[in-house]
Order: structure tokens, then sequence, then C-alpha cells
């Protein structure tokens, strides 16, 4: 796992070097959750999201429109604005348990 | 400063008959006695027209030479005083006063330069240099018939200061105008101040550690009934000048109110991860935080840039909630504050130089390679590391450790000067290093090692009891060993003509101190100059150190040059006095040089604010004329050389004076004369400095002084055609080094535009030059004048009839 996903570092400026504490640095990570044939694709989470988490899919639900996918989940700060403003009801976001990261860990 | 305008009405000229000139020439012993017959030059002035007295005498500026000249002033009802002597720039203020004292206004008094421009650049021409001499007295005798009496206006000073930059030389700066009483405002742009300093581990030679010897100024400065502490705050505007400065700063929000108690409750929640600035990314920050432990103030920030909270939109409410005294406000905007102060000091410090372009030294590709600035945050115990210090790559402590000095400095590959503190840097961070791991190994790679202050050479010699080997000879690559990720330095040993290859686990490399990459801003918003290496210019480099050419504004810390803390804190503190002086008056008196404006004459075409460096000439449409803002002129007359229609008297240097100055010079022997205009503050001085370095150069050179090369009309360079000189040269500050910002940038349009004009009407251009020179460029003067000798000679009696009657006209 790297520590450094949720650490921007910017290649040209002095602050280029993995901080070295990055790995111990608490890290969030988010579980999100899209109820596809719910989604209406009028888009607003894709707009919202603060650190452009999500896209368009390519597939087809069944109202006939192209819901969200999760692109890079590691950008994820769950900050829970996707599901408040979805009319539908239809994402939800939230951190993920310590319980459930270990399970994946041990996979 | 129009009311002022009255006092200072130019009088009218006394009747020609009524003037009655005092001339001294004085042998300054065998200085000038030396190689000119001063009792001859003085039988001389006798003769010139309105000489009451002449006489000669053996020092002048001695005090029965000064009470000789107040003597005569009431004995013999002197309205007039020239002394022949050393040069202006050395004793006018000294002739000036002894004036005063004998109730002549001291603006009636003018000096010829016998000494720096003539006896000792002419040491063995003692009869060509005679002649000379009586040219210059002719000369200041002209000029002098022309002067008029002047008051120095004053102008009022506000009490209050504004300091830019929060570093250790603006904390210090600001401590001591706020405890001599005066408001002071202290701007930093980052969340706290403390600047560099605060970075630093421990301080050389005395190894204190320094941020426990800064926080407690830190929180003094904090809580100072008189300072106003403007964190996070930009200075985006300054007008006004001297003593009455509107300065605009931005204070941007922080979105944490006063009532943070600096818990760090909101930083823990924060989803945003990135590397501390103030750790050099050795350690991560969240979006809201604080930088270091002991910021001041210690109320957290938001990263604007960071914040997914932007534009009135709270996406992420993390931080609000986690913050028990509800101390968070989002809707904190932006605030501009205009404030009015009458001193500015500049203390925005310097950048750390970058080493990634040193390809061969491979920062940026091998992890074990740092710079000194890393080191200081690795060692520190606030640091990432918690003060163990080890090495990036695994964490280990590295068995041996390479310091690199001189990275960035005096070589072309980085900057050129040399940045003062790394040796020294150096020394102390490899006895920091024995401190911790005593058996660490420690190779110094320098060129010179500069331990040249107090103390420093005790730390030098301290480092090498404790065995760290010092090498004379940089390396010439580091390479890496890819498993161990320790590092082969390569290169020569140039005291023991042999190479080396050191294997270490950790290269640090010494980087140089660098003008802050924006101090652009803060040079056009304050009209300074800066140095070729591009710190900010002093406008004395000896005797005015942290005053700056505009008036009231100072310089404090690394803006100037790079110092260490000391230092700094030392010229913080003398900017403070210069600054507390000013404000202790609380007026100030402007030299009475500037301009006045001809209101008949003016056709408000503009001409003169365009070229005016300092805004100091603003253009009254509804008056139809320009309007002069004595204050803020400097005096160096660009205007006056603009004016169309004569319109702008040049006060004490007025165009009548020039044009009488450039007859008397060239009355004889013209066509083999070369007549020089050199501006005040490098040219003339450059010329002075050849003569107190007596370097010899031909006699045929006349000098007139102005302010600025800027003053130089193309009247002036005509006339001297006219009257038949072989010869015109304009001197002044190289372009970027002018005293007066860029006014020399309007001499060089002139010349060129007279250039053309000579080949239009079919004169040799040769016989017109142009020269820069700084003041410590004596040389350049001195073998300019050698090298006109050809044009000189080859200018031929046609020519000169050519140009009699041709220029001027066309």
């Amino acid at each position: 796992m790297s520590g450094m996903k949720a650490v921007t570092v910017e290649k040209k400026s002095n602050l280029w070097r993995k901080p070295l504490d990055a790995d111990k640095t608490r890290q969030l990570q988010a579980e999100i959750t899209i109820i596809k044939d719910r989604c209406k694709g009028c888009g607003y989470c894709i707009a919202y999201c603060p650190k452009e988490v999500l896209e368009e899919s390519e597939e087809i639900n069944a109202r006939g429109v192209h819901p969200p996918k999760v692109k890079d989940i590691n950008k994820c700060a769950v900050c829970g604005y996707c599901t408040a403003i979805c009319p539908d009801l239809a994402i939800f976001v939230k951190e993920k348990t310590e319980e459930k990261k270990e399970a994946e860990n041990k996979k | 400063m129009s009311e002022d305008q009255p006092q200072n009405e130019i009088k009218p000229q006394a009747k020609e008959d009524e003037i009655r000139i005092g001339v001294y020439i004085c042998h300054c012993g065998l200085n000038i006695a030396g190689s000119v017959d001063c009792e001859d030059v003085a039988k001389f002035a006798s003769t010139l027209p309105h000489v009451a007295i002449s006489k000669d005498n053996r020092y002048t500026c001695s005090d029965q030479g000064q009470d000789l000249i107040k003597k005569d002033i009431k004995e013999h009802k002197l309205n007039r005083v020239v002394v022949a002597s050393c040069s202006p720039r050395l004793h006018e203020p000294t002739f000036r006063r002894a004036c005063e004292e004998a109730g002549l206004n001291k603006y009636l008094f003018e000096m010829a330069n016998i000494r720096e421009h003539c006896s000792w650049v002419h040491l063995y021409e003692k009869e060509k240099a005679t002649e000379k001499a009586k040219d210059l007295v002719r000369a200041a005798v002209a000029k002098v018939v022309l002067l008029d009496p002047a008051v120095e206006s004053e102008v009022l000073i506000t009490r209050k200061a504004l300091v830019i930059g929060g570093g250790v030389a603006g904390i210090q700066a600001a401590l001591d105008l706020a405890d001599t009483g005066y408001k002071v405002y202290l701007v930093e742009r980052e969340p706290s101040i403390g600047g560099r300093m605060a970075q630093i581990d421990k301080t050389f030679p005395t190894m204190d550690c320094s941020i426990c010897i800064l926080a407690p100024k830190m929180s003094d400065a904090g809580r100072h009934p008189n300072i106003e502490l403007l964190t996070n705050s930009e200075v985006q505007d300054v007008k006004g000048y001297i003593g009455n400065f509107k300065v605009k700063v931005l204070k941007k929000p922080r979105f944490v109110t006063k009532d943070c108690s600096a818990c760090g409750d909101c930083s823990k929640v924060c989803p945003i991860i990135v590397p501390n600035e103030f750790d050099v990314g050795l350690a991560t920050r969240h979006g809201i935080y604080t930088p270091f432990a002991q910021a001041v103030p210690s109320t957290y920030i938001v990263d604007q840039n960071l914040c997914l909270n932007k534009e009135g939109i709270i996406k992420c409410d993390k931080c609000i909630k986690a913050c028990e005294r509800k101390a968070i406000n989002f809707d904190m905007k932006p605030e501009q504050l205009e404030l009015e102060v009458g001193t500015i000091i500049v203390a925005t410090g310097a950048d750390v130089y970058d080493p990634t372009s040193l390809q061969n030294y491979g920062y940026r590709k091998f992890s074990n390679v740092i710079t000194s600035l890393e080191f200081e945050r690795l060692i520190n115990a606030g640091g990432p590391s918690a003060g163990h210090l080890f090495r990036p790559s695994d964490m280990m402590i590295p068995e041996a450790v390479a310091f690199i000095q001189c990275v960035g400095s005096r070589s072309d590959r980085g900057h050129l000067y040399c940045s003062n503190v790394c040796c020294m840097n150096t020394i102390k961070d490899a006895l920091l290093i024995k401190e911790h791991w005593p058996d660490t190994k420690i190779y110094v790679f320098y060129v010179d090692i500069r331990a040249f202050g107090k103390g420093f050479e005790d730390l030098y010699k301290r480092a090498r009891k404790e065995g760290i080997i010092f090498i004379r000879g940089l390396p010439a690559e580091i390479s890496e060993d890819r498993k161990t990720h320790n590092l082969w330095l390569m290169g020569e040993n140039t005291l023991q003509k042999e190479l080396y290859k050191v294997n270490v686990g950790m290269a640090i490399l010494s980087v140089g101190i660098e003008p802050r990459r924006d101090s652009d801003i803060i040079q056009r918003l304050l009209v300074l100059s800066r140095t070729g290496d591009g710190f900010f210019m002093e406008a004395h480099p000896k005797l005015r150190p942290v005053d700056t050419p505009t008036g009231g504004v100072f310089l404090a810390g690394c803006a100037e040059a790079p110092k260490d803390i000391k230092d700094s804190v030392t010229q913080a503190s003398a900017a403070a006095a210069r600054a507390g002086i000013l404000m202790a008056k609380g007026k100030v008196t402007v030299e009475a040089i500037t301009p006045r404006l001809l209101d008949e004459k003016c056709k408000a075409c503009g001409l003169c604010v365009k070229v005016c460096p300092y805004n100091a000439v603003v253009l009254n449409k509804d008056l139809k004329r320009v309007d002069i803002i004595e204050a803020a002129c400097a005096g160096c007359g660009t205007c006056g050389a603009e004016c169309p229609s004569s319109a702008l008297y040049m006060r004490h240097f007025t165009d009548e004076q020039i044009m009488a100055q450039v007859d008397a010079l060239t009355e004889q022997d013209a066509d083999k004369k070369i007549i020089a205009f050199c501006c005040n503050w490098c040219a003339y001085a450059g010329a002075d400095f050849a003569g107190v370095s007596r370097m010899q150069y031909p006699t045929n050179v006349r000098i007139i002084r102005t302010m600025c090369s800027g003053r130089v009309a193309p009247k002036f360079v005509e006339r001297a055609f006219e009257r038949g000189a072989a010869a015109v040269l304009v001197a002044g500050c190289h372009i970027g080094d002018c005293h007066y910002i860029n006014a020399n940038v309007q001499t060089q349009k002139r010349i060129e535009r007279l250039w053309k004009k000579m080949e239009r009407l079919g004169l040799n251009k040769e016989r017109l030059q142009l020269l820069w020179a700084s003041a410590a460029e004596g040389e350049r003067v001195a073998s300019k004048v050698k090298e006109m000798q050809t044009i000189v000679n080859g200018v031929t009696p046609e020519e000169v009839e050519k140009s009699k009657k041709m220029t001027g006209k066309a």
C-alpha cells in the first residue's frame, strides 16, 4: 500500500521529496457505493466533486443514462458532498472501517 | 508641496555689479600644490569678473581656513564663495556650513575639484595641470555668479512605520521601533512570523538553539501594544514619498478566528495531506494547519488553495465539526487595508539556491543527497525525524557524511558571489552530527573556508580538533550505489594534488543564498535599485549601508545581501534607528535641487511626466501645467533635460549655470578639449576614485558635475560643440544601477538621438561618447579619456568649424 496516494507532491517546486512521515500519516480510505439504476444522469456528483473522483461511465442503466463511476478512489476525501447533492439518493460515501482495511490487506 | 513654494521662490538675481566673489585655492599640503601652481591660479582667479578677493592657503578645510572664509564674508561683504580644493563629494558640506555660519546662504557656494580631477591625475605635468585648475576655477566662478539662494523645504513625517517581512530582521526592526514608541505594522506573507531562522536548528558560533532564542522575540512582537501583526498578508501598492507613504496591504483570510486555542483537533480530521513547506517537504501537514509549534500567531490557518471549500460552498465540514470552540469560519473575506506610514523597512529576506541544475551532484536523483536547509530540519528536534538524524533513503544513521561547499556560490554555474554563511553553517552542522552520533566520519569538501567573524575561527579549529576532515577541492561528481544508496564522491584534492574517491552514506549540499525570486515586485513598489546580484542596493556601500536611494525606505537582513543572523539583527537595529531618526525629528528637509516650474513657459505637453522615475511630476489638466511633488522628487533633473520649452528651472543645476560652465571651459583652446558631463553618484565618483588611486590620464578633459547623467540636455552637448570643443563625454551609472532608478535610460536615448543628428549633419559622431562607469571604476573613466585622445587628435579645424555652424540647427 502506498502511503503517497493522498499526498500531492509537486515535481517542480522544492517540495519534491516524499515526506518522511507519509507512511505514518493516517490516510482516509473511502468506500463509494453507487446505486446505478437510481441514477438519472444529472452529473451533479461528477461536476461538484472537489477532488474529481468520479467520471461518467460507458454503461447504460435501467433509466437509459450513463451512471457515474469511480475514477480514482484514492483521491476521495470523504467529504460527502456527492451524497448531499444527489437528487436521487443514488450515491453514498463513507470511510472504510479498520476491520475492512485489515481484511483487505490479508487478502 | 505647493504650500512650501512661496518661501522658496526664485529670488531675483542680485544685480551684476553687486556680486562679490571670494575665491580660495587650497594647497592641500602638497596634494594639490605638488602639481598645481596654486599662487598662480589664485592670481588668475582675481582677474575673473566679480571676484572681490582671491587667496590661496595650505588647508582651506582646516578651522583656520574656514575662519578665513567666514571673516572675509563679513569684512569684504562677499556674497558668493568658490573653493578650489578636493571633490565636492568630500567637503562641500563643510564649506557650505562655514558659509551659513557667516550668514551666507549655503547655496551661494561652489566648489572646483582641482585635486581628484586635476593634481592627482596629472602628477607630472605641472604646467598643464595649472592651466586645467584655472579652467576649473573659471567654470566655478561662472556658475557661482548665477547661483540662487535657496531655502530647503520641510516635509512632515508620519510617526508610524511599516516593516515588510517578519523574519528575524523584520522582527528586530519592528521591536526596536515599537520600543522607541512608534506604531509599527509588521507585514508577513506566510501564516507565521519567524522566517528562515525558525527553520534552523542551531546557530553558529555559539551553538544556541535557534528557535529557543527566536521564539521569545516572536511572541514579544506578537503581543507588543505598538506592533500590529499582519500575517498572511502582502503589500500590494505603495504611493507617496518619505514621511507620507500610503500603503495598500491585502490581508488574506485565515478562516480561523482568534478564538482558536491551537489544540489541533481540526488538523487531525482534515482529509488534505500535503508536504509541509516549513519542513522543506520532509514532513506532511494538513489543509488546516499551523506551520510549526512556536508559530506566532498560533492561530491555525486553512490553506485556501487546497481546502475543498471554495467559492463559499462548504463541501467538507470535518474541521468545523471537530472544533469545540467554533473558531472556524469560512465566511471570512480578504481585507484590503490602507496604512499611512512615514518610514518603511524592507526585510524581505532571501531564497535558498536550488541545486537541481547542478546535475553532477545528483540532487533529486539520489535521495541521500540533501541540501543544508533539509539537513537543518532533519537534525531539528521539532523536525520530521524528531532530532535523530538519519538519511532519507532508509532512515538509517549514516556512517560517513560529506558536506559540499559553495553549491551555487562563487561559480558561474550558480551565483558569482560568496553566500557568506555556508562555511560556518557547515562547520556548525558537522559539529552537530558529532554531537548526535560521535562515530560518524565527516568530510567537508571546500574551496576556501571563510571563518571571518567573531568566534568563527575558534569553531573551525574545534571542528578540526574533533576529527572532521577538511579536503580542498569540490567533488566533480557524485554517483550512487543502487543497492545500498550510498554515494561515491570523486574529485581532486588540490592541496595534495591527488584524486580522491570517497564513499559516504549521505551528502549535504551547502547551498547558497539568492535574492527572493519575486523581489522585483517590492523593487517596483518602492522604487529601489538592485545590484547585479539581484539584492537590493544600499544608498552608499560604506556610509549609508541601510538606507536606500528612496527617502524613508531602509533595508535589513538578507534582502540587502547574504548575511548571518547576527548581521541581520545588527542591520535591523540600524535600520530601525535610521527610521527612528526621521520619525523623532518629525520632519525632513529636502535639498533645494528640485525643479521649479516656470508657469508661463509650460505647455503641459507631459514629456517630463513620462521621464520622471519617481512619479514626482504630475500633469495638472485643469491648470494646463504640471505639478511637482517636491517631497517625492530626488532632484535628478531628467525632467529638465526633457522639457522642450525650458519650463523646468532645475535649481542649482539650471540650464544657464551649466551653459556658463560649458562656456567657461571652452574659452581657450576648445578644439583640444574634452568636455565631460559626469553624474554625481557614479561617473563623477569614479573620476574621484581615479584621482585617489593616482591613475594618470591626459589633461585635456574638463568635468562638469550633474546630479544624474539624465540632467544632460542635448543642448548642453550642442553648446559644447558650438563653442568648438573637440569631443564631449557623457558618463553615468551603469544601466540598471542608476542612482535615480532608471533616469540614465533617458540619457542613452538622448545620446542616441544626438548621434543620429550628428550623422545627418555629416559630423563624426565618435566625437560624442557615452560611458557607463560605477563609483569603483576609476580605471574605466581614465582609460576612456585616454582612448578619446585619438578622436581629439583626429578632429580637424574644418570639422570644428562645421560643428560650430551646424549643431543647434535642424
